[in-house]
């Protein structure tokens, strides 16, 4: 009977909202017809209220497995307990209410919940987001990284992979349909229009910085940005490995990257002389948008002039590319920044060279009618 | 020359002779064998042999330390699993045996309910849980209590296959004539069932319980990983992977293992108590 009157509601809510078309703001107020409130006003809920409401209710969602540090920071921040329901790949706990505050990627989760294409939730303007990057609560998210030892023997190869990487990420910014295209031609996990709202919201990660500003140079490790996303991993990040924990504690930047071969590209003629000319990069996932930089520089042929042969891996499920790049199965990586540094504190010697994602690109979703007072 | 020929006797089969040392070789030769390993282990032996090092496979040590530093925290995993391990096998074998009886009884009807059960044997976990879980979203608000159901439903369908299949043979395969006999003597189905059918069973309840026990531990962890709610030794081995985190998972393995060689050992002790002497004529 609740649960029927909390639909009712619901649906009126919604009704509303679209009517008003006032929706996306964050702050919509909207009368609220129906039998349930005696003619009171609605107001949808501040950032602040939603996340606590959530939490009280336990049904904040996390992937956990090294993505839940952000949603740890978030929650600590209100003062509240750092405890989330475990989400699987699909956005079905959200669409059931299971998990009311669930989180999304922008350019995977965020459009399967709004969108109507294949594989779509249809929720359209009925959702609002938390951005983590407004909440002071981002971490860097996909970079380039290979082992401390590989960069030291092939110093050429890495500048080169480099070269023409940012190459290819700067052509699939510039034109994101047609890397989407290639990217689906590539070997596709998801749907061709997916992969399109994919590519354009890996665009923004790539292009803009936690605090919304364009970025000047693509890949560029931001001092400020790694300084608090390692920050952040040093308070949240829990392990059980006394070594590993007081290894992550002590962790300075200088542990985790190197922006040498950064700055060797950005003076480089694109000539290479490439120790090693077969190399591999795992990816983090699945083939898709998300790594569109890479499969738009072997499409162009980027990689050829320079010299090399890439062969591109594409990851999923418990892949671990952290353990691939570190046992020589593959030379370099997409991996998180934070998964790099417990990686290292684990015992791993892996460095950074790229940063390719300059904000989170995390965010928690939720249906507006969960959230009016 | 001739005395070489007597000395053929060597000190070893003299003293395979002797039963005492017969029995306590037995019992010592394992230990030597796992004392070996670990020592191979700890000094970094085992590591050349198989061409690893101590990163991918941590010294025992190292293991032991981190299980000794966050056994605390170790134990409300072990709680987790263990309560739906527990509670999934007894579940699943309870039910796989009245579907035994069932069909046992009724052979024409319930026959193919055995082929069915032992179809679902054949659905391997990973599939089923994120099934299973998705299904239970209704059962509480609470989601440690909805995924501990979920996960015990994991563990009760692969327990219930197995001791279906098993104590269905128990059942049906009995002694030639015995059931004439019966029905001779005029016993009625219940009759034939309470004094010969379920005795007989006793011990494939036994050969099933030996497949069952270790598995119900194994289901329990993967189906952990599944699981909306985070808990659970399975869980912890599949963060600290993916975290890379090694020792770690290690630790947490090394804590699966154990858990399942108590639940075995705890099995071997019920069983000796339960068939006694018989146990000893069947095997």
């Amino acid at each position: 009977m609740k649960k029927l009157l909390k639909r009712t509601i619901a649906t009126a809510g919604v009704a509303a909202l679209v009517a008003t078309s006032m929706v996306g703001c964050g702050k919509a107020a909207t009368s609220q017809g129906g039998s349930a409130a005696e003619g009171s006003t609605s107001t949808t809920m501040t950032s602040e209220e939603i996340i606590k409401q959530a939490a009280a209710d336990g049904k904040v969602g996390n992937w956990g497995l090294g993505n839940e540090y952000e949603i740890l920071a978030l929650l600590t921040k209100y003062g509240l307990p750092t405890e989330y329901l475990s989400e699987d790949f699909t956005m079905d706990g959200f669409d059931d209410d299971s998990i009311t505050l669930a989180s999304a990627m922008t350019y995977n989760e965020l459009g399967l919940v709004k969108n109507s294409y294949e594989g779509g939730y249809k929720y359209g303007d009925t959702v609002g987001v938390i951005d983590m990057n407004d909440e002071g609560v981002a971490m860097l998210e996909d970079m380039v990284f290979c082992t401390k030892d590989f960069a030291k023997k092939n110093p050429e190869t890495v500048k080169a992979f480099l070269y023409a990487s940012l190459k290819g990420w700067a052509d699939a910014c510039a034109d994101p349909e047609k890397a989407a295209e290639i990217c689906y031609e590539a070997g596709s996990s998801v749907s061709g229009d997916h992969q399109a709202y994919m590519a354009k919201e890996v665009k923004k990660l790539v292009e803009t910085d936690m605090n919304g500003n364009k970025v000047s140079e693509l890949g560029n490790m931001d001092e400020a940005a790694m300084t608090q996303t390692l920050e952040l991993a040093k308070k949240y990040v829990k392990l059980d490995d006394s070594d590993a924990a007081a290894k992550l504690a002590g962790m300075t930047l200088d542990d985790i990257r190197d922006g040498s071969f950064l700055e060797a590209v950005k003076a480089s003629d694109g000539k290479f002389n490439v120790e090693k000319k077969k190399v591999s990069i795992q990816l983090k996932w699945l083939p898709q948008a998300q790594f569109m930089g890479y499969y738009v520089a072997k499409a162009n042929g980027y990689y050829d002039e320079v010299g090399l042969d890439v062969e591109i891996v594409s990851g999923g499920g418990d892949i671990s590319e952290t353990t691939a790049v570190n046992n020589g199965t593959v030379d370099f990586g997409v991996t998180w920044v934070t998964n790099l540094a417990v990686a290292n504190a684990g015992g791993m010697d892996l460095l950074e060279v790229a940063q390719i994602y300059q904000r989170s690109g995390l965010l928690l979703v939720y249906k507006y009618d969960n959230f009016s007072k | 020359m001739t005395a070489k020929i007597k000395r053929k006797k060597s000190l070893w089969k003299r003293l395979h002779e002797n039963k005492k040392f017969v029995a306590a070789e037995a019992v010592f030769l394992p230990i030597l064998l796992g004392v070996i390993i670990f020592l191979l282990w700890q000094f970094e032996g085992l590591h050349k042999i198989l061409r690893t090092d101590t990163f991918v496979l941590p010294l025992p040590g190292r293991i032991g330390t981190i299980i000794v530093d966050n056994w605390s925290k170790i134990v409300v995993d072990i709680k987790a699993t263990m309560i739906v391990a527990v509670l999934g096998l007894i579940i699943g074998c309870l039910a796989g045996y009245l579907i035994a009886v069932l069909a046992s009884m009724f052979k024409t009807l319930m026959k193919s309910g055995i082929s069915i059960v032992a179809a679902f044997n054949a659905i391997p976990i990973i599939a089923l849980a994120p099934v299973i879980s998705n299904w239970t979203k209704d059962v509480s608000t609470d989601a440690n209590v909805r995924s501990m159901v979920a996960k015990t439903i994991v563990v009760a369908i692969v327990s219930m296959a197995n001791m279906s299949i098993n104590a269905y043979r128990g059942l049906t395969e009995l002694k030639p004539f015995s059931e004439d006999l019966m029905r001779i003597s005029a016993a009625g189905k219940l009759k034939v069932l309470y004094k010969l059918r379920i005795p007989n069973s006793v011990p494939y309840i036994f050969i099933a319980l030996k497949v069952a026990v270790p598995s119900c531990v194994i289901s329990a962890l993967v189906s952990e990983y599944f699981a909306e709610y985070i808990v659970g030794v399975g869980r912890k081995i599949r963060e600290n992977i993916v975290l890379a985190q090694y020792s770690t998972a290690w630790a947490y393995i090394a804590v699966a293992c154990v858990l399942g060689i108590v639940m075995y050992a705890l099995l071997m002790l019920v069983q000796k108590v339960c068939l006694g002497r018989r146990g000893s004529r069947t095997s």
